[in-house]
């Protein structure tokens, strides 16, 4: 098997798939790092201060002068008043929920790219691993090697569970480096709150725990790694179903789309919350953001994905070991 | 090469894997294990001031609704004062739309809250329209015992916000802005007025008592062309109305 | 001299759907010998040879390679068999040495040593690590039977080893693949559509259509008394009348005759005809094409 996962490997880095994610995750990091560097240049001008607290009391003011407007949803207003209640938490424990500096940009980064941005990424690699094989026609080698067929599509599943762990690496590691050149490398110890709870009645503190960022990135990231591995299993079962990469990765990137859209509009359509899609932004969990459907939590997230994981999983090999090749 | 992109990616893959586990075990478990200590550490002196910085609170005409440019009387202050003085000035507006004097009360309670008012040089109030329009209702329920226990109410409160914000700022100058009539046209717009004017004598007093506290009256500017300053919900003051409250504030800072 | 049978096939049947497109093949491979899969595109040829080397599973029937039953004992099986289906359809972005190097990862106990040896046997030892994006078919075609010939098979499969390439490239690869079976002591499955080529490469042959096998034997018993002599004569009226007398005539539009190949007998018709005055400006051997052989083999049914 080991030897099996050396071929994969050796065909992932001879295709420089790596590199090319490598290179997008650098520009788009590069992007948002400016992008950030401007809103806090702005906000600075505009309030004429630097100081946090100053700007989140400012934010808490203006959030509470939003939710006076008649105009908004009840959805929206709900959002808005957790978050509201979780900046106050945050403003009378004198804990600043931005602490400048690279670890802090590394958790924004992952906070806003875990239902699309690294999915894609993954998809890169992941719609192809076994379509190509097919479209190249080595497949027919592949098959008639004395080697049976559940280990080969097993060594090429494990290959894509390695590069995916590559990609948030790849993704951690980038993000840290260009934003540190702007924000500095420092943060890794300032605290941060989980263990919002939201409940009917709004946001439930009683059980916020005080961590430090370096934890809670890593927890960031092995949800991040969680939601890429279930998402990149999917494509790869569409790799199987599908013989054309291009098919393959369309199906995939208009679910995850309509997942992002979705997530805004299904407050009322509660049975979509199955869906897969729609329960990608497990770091919200983390953070304590009101969830898209009233009800969800972390537990219900990860179970969802699981099963849609495992079944993706068992259609891939069931297919693969029982099909045809012409 | 392959083989250790390989082991590197075994790697981060353990690695990302207990991070997840983690993740899972810290949002189950650990109930109520170490709750965040609330800051003790009292407002610290900090920052070196450049330039004046201004503190708002109060209500929507804080806020500056009903006017276009969106900047309100606080804005247009802002801006006179950066000219007059020639220096940069930080504003923190902290009004909240709707706001009634208790709520202000409980606003001013605030850990930040009073540290913003500790480092302000200048503090400028506006509450009070809610407590005695109750958002343009006033007019038709206008009835003058129940006014009595609200302007009562009213008038310990801003007695218990002055005494908050002298509490955390010596020294600032704080501009009280008093009330003006919107409904001074309309049917019951003579009696309204007669409250109005009772209560801004009320205010007015209970500022005297506070050193640094100034009563800026405001009924004047709106007792002959009221409808020419007015927004058209007919409560709040237009882009023009504020401008005559900026005015009139800002010739009473003095740098 | 009955040689060890490495190759064996009973009763092969695939239906894809309701339609039955392989009805029933038998045929056995022995040691040594290279058998030819002669029929017409979509005869069912390379539906048989995916189902030999495990791509397609047959509806029933056994195939056994070296022994062992493909379905039953798919690894073993297959570690006797080397093949390339089509094209032989390697990594492109991989030298020819990676390439290789990824196919013996796949067959145990197969190192470094063998690699070179096949590398030297297919002619590539120069630019086995140049990129296989940049070779030319020819040389992508003996990377293809090197990378077959890796596990040391006693079988080995070529769907149309001579499609596209040029006739020295033909006549280059026929050596090649001679010289495996002859020396190297391999069977050696080879399909085409080419009777000529059938016929220069292969000791059996067997001729399939419609799913079927018509006829299984060796190249000389079933080309024998199937050559024909085209003759151009002049006046060809005349020469005509001279060989209907002597044999069967068939007429061919253009104005040439067709008779039967004789050894004895072809010199013989010639000197008649030169008696009785007849120029003979050509007389021309000709190798019976697939589709005379078709027609004769299947009575009338034709080819299409």
């Amino acid at each position: 098997m080991t030897k099996l996962v050396q071929n994969e490997m050796l065909k992932l880095i001879a295709k420089k798939r790596l590199i090319v994610i490598g290179i997008i995750i650098g520009v788009l990091v590069i992007l948002f790092t400016y992008a950030q560097y401007k809103e806090t240049e702005t906000q600075r001008k505009k309030l004429g201060t630097s100081d946090w607290r100053t700007i989140l009391q400012q934010q808490i003011v203006d959030t509470t002068n939003r939710l006076s407007s008649s105009r908004i949803s009840d959805e929206w207003k709900k959002q808005l008043q957790i978050s509201l209640q979780q900046k106050q938490y945050y403003l009378d424990h004198d804990i600043n929920p931005a602490e400048p500096g690279a670890p802090t940009f590394i958790r924004i980064f992952l906070e806003n790219s875990i239902d699309l941005f690294i999915p894609l990424m993954v998809m890169v690699i992941a719609s192809d691993l076994v379509s190509s094989e097919h479209s190249m026609g080595t497949v027919k080698l592949l098959l008639t090697r004395p080697v049976k067929r559940w280990k080969i599509l097993l060594s090429k599943y494990i290959t894509l569970c390695l590069a995916v762990s590559l990609i948030i690496a790849i993704a951690g590691i980038l993000s840290y480096l260009i934003s540190g050149t702007v924000f500095g490398y420092k943060g890794w110890g300032a605290p941060i709150l989980t263990g919002f709870n939201i409940t009917d009645e709004g946001l439930s503190t009683s059980d916020v725990r005080l961590l430090s960022l370096w934890e809670f990135l890593l927890m960031d990231l092995g949800l991040v790694w969680f939601v890429a591995i279930v998402v990149g299993t999917l494509s790869f079962m569409l790799s199987v179903l599908i013989r054309s990469t291009a098919a393959g990765m369309g199906v995939m990137l208009a679910a995850l789309i309509s997942g992002a859209i979705l997530s805004n509009m299904v407050s009322s359509w509660e049975s979509a919350k199955y869906f897969f899609m729609v329960n990608l932004r497990l770091t919200d969990y983390m953070k304590g953001s009101a969830p898209p459907i009233e009800g969800m939590n972390l537990s219900f997230s990860m179970m969802v994905l699981l099963v849609w994981w495992a079944a993706a999983l068992i259609v891939s090999f069931v297919v693969f070991t029982k099909r045809d090749v012409y | 090469m392959v083989r250790l992109v390989t082991i590197i990616a075994a790697l981060f893959f353990l690695l990302w894997l207990a991070g997840l586990g983690w993740a899972v075990s810290e949002y189950y478990a650990g109930k109520q294990d170490q709750v965040p200590k609330a800051s003790e550490q009292k407002i610290e002196k900090a920052e070196n001031k450049k330039g004046l910085t201004v503190v708002a609170l109060g209500d929507s005409l804080t806020r500056g609704t009903g006017d276009e440019t969106g900047k309100g009387y606080v804005g247009v202050l802002v801006d006179e004062l950066k000219e007059k003085t020639k220096q940069p000035v930080q504003l923190t507006n902290l009004g909240i739309n709707g706001q009634r004097s208790d709520q202000l009360r409980n606003q001013v309670g605030q850990t930040e809250v009073q540290r913003q008012i500790h480092k302000a040089d200048v503090i400028v109030v506006t509450i009070g329209g809610n407590d005695l329009f109750r958002g343009g209702q006033g007019i038709i329920e206008f009835k003058n015992e129940d006014l009595t226990g609200i302007q009562t109410k009213y008038l310990e409160n801003i007695k218990a916000i002055f005494e908050q914000i002298r509490n955390h700022n010596q020294n600032a100058n704080v501009f009280f802005i008093g009330l003006y009539n919107p409904f001074i046209e309309l049917g019951e717009g003579k009696e309204m007025s007669k409250v109005v004017r009772q209560w801004n004598y009320q205010s007015a007093e209970v500022s005297a008592a506070f050193p640094k506290i100034v009563f800026v009256p405001t009924f004047d500017l709106f007792e002959l062309k009221v409808n020419d300053y007015l927004y058209s919900d007919k409560f709040h003051p237009n882009t023009k109305g504020y401008r005559l409250i900026a005015e009139r504030v800002a010739s009473l800072i003095t740098w | 001299m009955k040689k060890n049978i490495t190759l064996s096939v009973k009763d092969l049947k695939k239906k894809i759907g309701r339609k039955e497109i392989i009805k029933g093949l038998s045929f056995d491979l022995r040691e040594g010998e290279v058998f030819g899969f002669l029929g017409p595109n979509g005869a069912g040829k390379t539906t048989t040879i995916r189902m030999l080397v495990g791509l397609i599973k047959p509806t029933s029937g056994t195939i056994h390679i070296g022994g062992y039953n493909i379905e039953a004992q798919f690894s073993e099986a297959m570690k006797n068999l080397g093949c390339i289906v089509e094209n032989p359809e390697l990594y492109p972005f991989l030298s020819g040495y990676n390439n290789l190097l990824h196919f013996a990862r796949m067959l145990e106990g197969i190192g470094e040593e063998r690699i070179h040896e096949v590398t030297k046997l297919a002619g590539l030892t120069e630019r086995i690590h140049d990129k296989v994006k940049t070779y030319s078919l020819g040389m992508r075609q003996r990377l293809g039977i090197a990378q077959a010939l890796l596990g040391n098979p006693k079988v080995l499969i070529l769907d149309e080893p001579t499609n596209g390439l040029d006739p020295a490239g033909i006549r280059e690869m026929r050596e090649f693949i001679r010289f495996l079976a002859e020396k190297e002591g391999l069977s050696v499955l080879v399909s085409s559509h080419l009777l000529s080529e059938i016929q220069q490469l292969c000791d059996r042959v067997a001729i399939i259509s419609k799913g079927r096998i018509i006829t299984t034997d060796t190249v000389e018993n079933l080309l024998s008394n199937r050559e024909r002599v085209q003759w151009v004569m002049n006046p060809s009226e005349k020469g005509k009348q001279v060989l209907r007398e002597l044999t069967k005539v068939e007429e061919r539009e253009d104005g040439t005759v067709l008779t039967e190949f004789d050894e004895q007998g072809t010199p013989l018709w010639n000197k008649r005809l030169v008696e009785a005055g007849v120029s003979v400006l050509e007389m021309n051997r000709k190798m019976p094409v697939l589709e005379d052989l078709f027609l004769e083999l299947t009575g009338g049914e034709t080819i299409d």
